[in-house]
């Protein structure tokens, strides 16, 4: 096999590397997680993927009490630790390569496949785990796959996913999906389409809170103009690409984090947008809508925690096509 | 007869000299006129006024509205508008509770005994705000020489008028028009006229509505002449048989005249191709009551909302027309059949909203360009009912429904929860009105009010009493007044489920607000005894209106399940700037050191405040479009 087909590892003390043409991805052990994801020599992740857990507090959520119901998974949003990590190289697992494991390698390492798992445990009580692994192949391309452990004695989940944070911020979104905002209890309305977003709007709730929800997503592209780079002065628009995996999934694309929406009570009061906070669901609560003092959710568009979860999505490599 | 501040403190006095409520029609000199719906006998009032603010009655510029006052201190204000948005006064947003939570220890007269007047209460409050407004008029040419009468379409909540230094009268009730005869005070010339505004009387009892709550002239003022020959009041019946195909239509008209009633009517009925497909003449009486058929009228509805126009010309003895009253015609018929509501045939189905009147500058001073874009946000989303929470709303929305083919829930001006409902927990141990024979004759006036003024118009459907005031013999006392005075249209009041003693004689309607679907069902599956609204459903605060497939499902399931109204509209929230930027941002309650307050409860729109569709709305437009 001609070796440019190949991934390009690097079995570093901290991080293990993998590259490829126009890309390369940094799993760092210290970090727990997917510290750099860089196509085109652009920069994607702030800071590694966490698992996300919580929406911010909507008027029915205060409401009929689910916030204070489910407030560990507030924690869990925003203390989950990486507690273990497990390698694979072409399907087979190695022993994590860091020192000194790691110097049997050499400069010179490839492989057509690389997976990567880092397991994370929640503050819960009872704690449970989720975790996060990436499938590299040969062209770039990630399958990002999440499971959440579903385990007895924790409240309902506000929101299941992946959460991945931009250093700057996007442009917009182009998405295959439904139009508008969806949740699960509220999207017969949302019509099937190809649909472009200007910047990263933030639903204006009076009071700000989760929002911005699509629902049944077939493909989504992030764009992008600005790094934080500071020997990178082309302004061209940049672009990446998530597709669904096995089946649809749902996101948000937006400038705040649950806990930056969380914290205040008016639209002027978020802070200066900087960065894109895309959030890949696997499990999305609905909304409510019967009254804003009490009623619940209807049953159906419930997170139970006491069944396992799980999400994937694939993140094209730097030249595939969005459509494909 | 001299203004008596101590009225603001006795529910039995609401209106002083004001004329009978009467149709909303208009009268014009010519026919030209009434086509460019342009009338020459109109005087608008509205634009920059003189104002004086006192924090309480007893700081009031007594003698301001005498010919002589000074008034140098006054300032300019803007008519119509609130007090509280022209900088004078706090503005307070509060749900249920009074707003004066906390701060007064009151219990609203005669509740807690036959004794217990409770004189004072609003004639010496500490912090009932007072707007002495003034107006300097003359009368333009067109309306020299006619009798002169008044028309406040909205003061809030009690006001004193005088004309030239004389007292003219006083009104309660801020949501139906006052209107008074000026004709005896009025001089050629410069005319003073005077408006003393009370934030509070008793009527604030009855005005518990969860909104923003205001002061102030926030709605138009006008002069109109009523020349030689006049239309005080009239009602149009058009109905259709069961068949659907013999029309008939009466029209009665009450008249007065400069000096006798003499001379004839001209009465025409003109389709909308303007054709005129009847026309009788007849001689002047007092009253005037005039019948037809009209074979195979095309009916009224939401899908077609035909009008036909009626057109009445009064003339003189010299054959001289004096005045032209136009009116539009909608021919429908609404009827009970096995506990269900039909209308022209078919079930009814209302795919409705709440509609507060709300613009984010303005508050409840809406604009008619407001309300020509919530008019495009129906159409465009398959509205195709409101109900006129919890008050009537400015005649010109009416007069789109009519237009439109909106169904109306008209709500006259009432809700009393905080005297019920208490954090919550039915508590109707100092209820208003309730059974209290020193509060009927207020809450009859705004059903009389209401449906005086609103009679004519098509779009109305369902006459509703008022919204969270729970039961009692005043609440069935409207519902009887309704019935009596309107046979062609149905009452509801959301009451009814409160106290079940009552159920038989305050509603046509079972009504609940906020009932799960599966409770609906319950009661659908009870040998249900009426038909079942939704008055308030699918509360849209935030981010919200997840579930009504649920209630949708109801529609094909129960026959008596006819829809219901989504709350609501729009969401309450002010334009102001940011104290720390300096942008324009919206604010809502609690933003203003208001307490206590609900704060960000206002917020329960299909739109946000500034009229831009909330995401939800694609989700009603699916439901309610399948349905339209």
């Amino acid at each position: 096999m001609d070796a440019g087909t190949k991934l390009k590892l690097v079995y570093g003390d901290v991080t293990l590397g993998v590259s490829g043409s126009n890309f390369r991805y940094l799993f760092a052990y210290d970090r727990g997680g997917l510290e750099s994801l860089v196509q085109n020599g652009k920069e994607w992740l702030y800071r590694v993927p966490q698992p996300a857990f919580w929406r911010a507090t909507t008027d029915n959520d205060r409401g009929n009490g689910f916030s204070l119901k489910s407030a560990q998974w507030l924690g869990a949003d925003l203390f989950s630790a990486c507690t273990a990590i497990a390698v694979k190289v072409d399907g087979h697992a190695i022993e994590l390569p860091i020192a000194p494991v790691n110097n049997q390698y050499s400069a010179i390492e490839t492989a057509q496949s690389v997976d990567v798992q880092f397991t994370y445990t929640t503050p819960t009580v009872p704690s449970t785990t989720v975790t996060i692994s990436y499938h590299v192949g040969a062209d770039g391309q990630l399958v990002v796959r999440s499971r959440y452990r579903g385990v007895a004695g924790l409240p309902e989940l506000p929101a299941f996913g992946i959460r991945l944070c931009t250093p700057t911020l996007a442009t917009g979104f182009d998405y295959q999906g439904l139009s508008g905002e969806t949740y699960p209890d509220r999207m017969a309305g949302g019509v099937a389409g190809t649909y472009h977003v200007a910047g990263l709007p933030v639903t204006p709730y009076m009071v700000p809170q989760e929002c911005g929800m699509h629902m049944a997503t077939q493909w989504l592209r992030v764009t992008r103009e600005t790094t934080l780079n500071n020997a990178d002065t082309d302004t061209s628009p940049f672009e990446l690409t998530i597709r669904q995996d096995q089946s649809p999934f749902a996101f948000s694309c937006l400038p705040y984090t649950p806990s930056e929406l969380e914290n205040a009570t008016h639209i002027e009061e978020l802070p200066v947008a900087r960065r894109t906070v895309l959030t890949i669901f696997g499990a999305v609560r609905g909304v409510g809508g019967i009254d804003s003092w009490g009623a619940d959710v209807e049953a159906p568009y419930h997170i139970a925690s006491d069944e396992d979860h799980e999400v994937s999505v694939i993140i094209e490599g730097p030249v595939a096509s969005p459509r494909g | 007869m001299d203004a008596d501040l101590t009225w603001l403190d006795d529910p039995e006095t609401f209106r002083v000299n004001q004329v009978p409520a009467h149709s909303d029609h208009r009268g014009y000199a010519t026919v030209a006129e009434a086509d460019q719906q342009h009338s020459s006998l109109v005087q608008s009032l509205d634009g920059p006024w003189q104002f004086a603010f006192a924090k309480d009655p007893m700081h009031r510029p007594r003698d301001f509205y005498q010919p002589d006052t000074d008034r140098s201190t006054f300032h300019d204000i803007e008519v119509p508008g609130h007090i509280e948005l022209a900088g004078y006064g706090q503005i307070h947003y509060i749900n249920t509770a009074y707003p004066w939570e906390g701060k007064h220890y009151r219990r609203p007269a005669y509740a807690m005994g036959a004794e217990k007047r409770e004189r004072g209460m609003f004639s010496t409050d500490p912090e009932n705000t007072v707007g002495a407004y003034v107006k300097h008029f003359e009368l333009n040419q067109t309306l020299v020489n006619h009798r002169i009468a008044i028309e406040f379409d909205g003061v809030e909540q009690a006001m004193f008028v005088w004309l030239n230094g004389q007292f003219v009268g006083y009104a309660e009730d801020s949501f139906s028009r006052s209107e008074f005869d000026l004709t005896p005070y009025i001089h050629p010339g410069d005319n003073l006229l005077a408006v003393e505004v009370f934030k509070h009387s008793t009527a604030a009892f009855l005005e518990d509505q969860d909104m923003f709550r205001f002061s102030g002239i926030f709605r138009s003022v006008r002069l109109v002449a009523k020349p030689a020959l006049h239309v005080e009041d009239l009602t149009i019946r058009a109905t259709v048989d069961g068949t659907l195909k013999h029309g008939h239509l009466q029209v009665e008209t009450t008249l007065s005249a400069l000096h006798h009633v003499t001379g004839h009517m001209r009465l025409q009925l003109l389709n909308a191709e303007n054709e005129s497909i009847w026309s009788q003449d007849q001689a002047l009486a007092r009253t005037v009551t005039v019948q037809t058929t009209v074979a195979a009228p095309r009916l009224w509805s939401h899908q077609d909302p035909y009008l036909y126009r009626l057109q009445i010309e009064l003339f003189d003895d010299h054959d001289q027309l004096v005045e032209v009253v136009p009116y539009v015609v909608g021919f429908r018929r609404l009827v009970l059949q096995n506990r269900v509501m039909i209308l022209n045939g078919q079930r009814l189905i209302i795919n409705g909203v709440n509609r507060h009147e709300w613009d984010a500058h303005r508050g409840r001073a809406v604009t008619l360009a407001d309300m020509h874009s919530d008019m495009q946000v129906f159409h465009k989303y398959h509205i195709n009912a409101v109900r006129t929470c919890h008050y009537p709303d400015q005649v010109a929305w009416y007069t789109l429904c009519d237009r439109n083919g909106i169904y109306m829930m008209a709500e006259n001006n009432l809700e009393t929860h905080g005297t019920w409902q208490k954090m919550g927990v039915v508590e109707p141990s100092y209820n208003v009105p309730g059974s209290l024979p020193q509060w009927q004759a207020a809450v009859l006036d705004r059903a009389r009010s209401n449906y005086q003024m609103f009679k004519n118009h098509p779009a109305i459907l369902f006459w509703s009493l008022g919204n969270e005031s729970y039961a009692g013999d005043d609440i069935a006392a409207m519902d009887r007044y309704y019935h009596d005075a309107d046979p062609t249209r149905l009452t509801h009041y959301e009451g009814v489920c409160r106290n079940r003693a009552y159920e038989d004689r305050i509603s046509d309607m079972e009504s609940m607000m906020y009932d799960p679907p599966a409770a609906i069902a319950a009661y659908l599956e009870n040998d249900p005894q009426k038909p079942f609204i939704n008055c308030e459903y699918m509360h849209d605060m935030g981010n919200s209106l997840g579930g009504m497939a649920s209630y949708d499902a109801l529609i094909d399931r129960y026959p008596m399940y006819q829809g219901g109204f989504i709350w609501d509209f729009i969401d309450q929230a002010l334009w102001c700037q940011d104290e720390v930027t300096g942008n324009q941002v919206l604010r809502y309650g609690g933003d203003f050191d208001d307490r206590h307050s609900d704060y960000e409860f206002s917020g329960d729109g299909l739109l946000f405040a500034d009229r831009t569709p909330k995401p939800a709305l694609q989700e009603v437009s699916y439901y309610y479009g399948r349905r339209d």
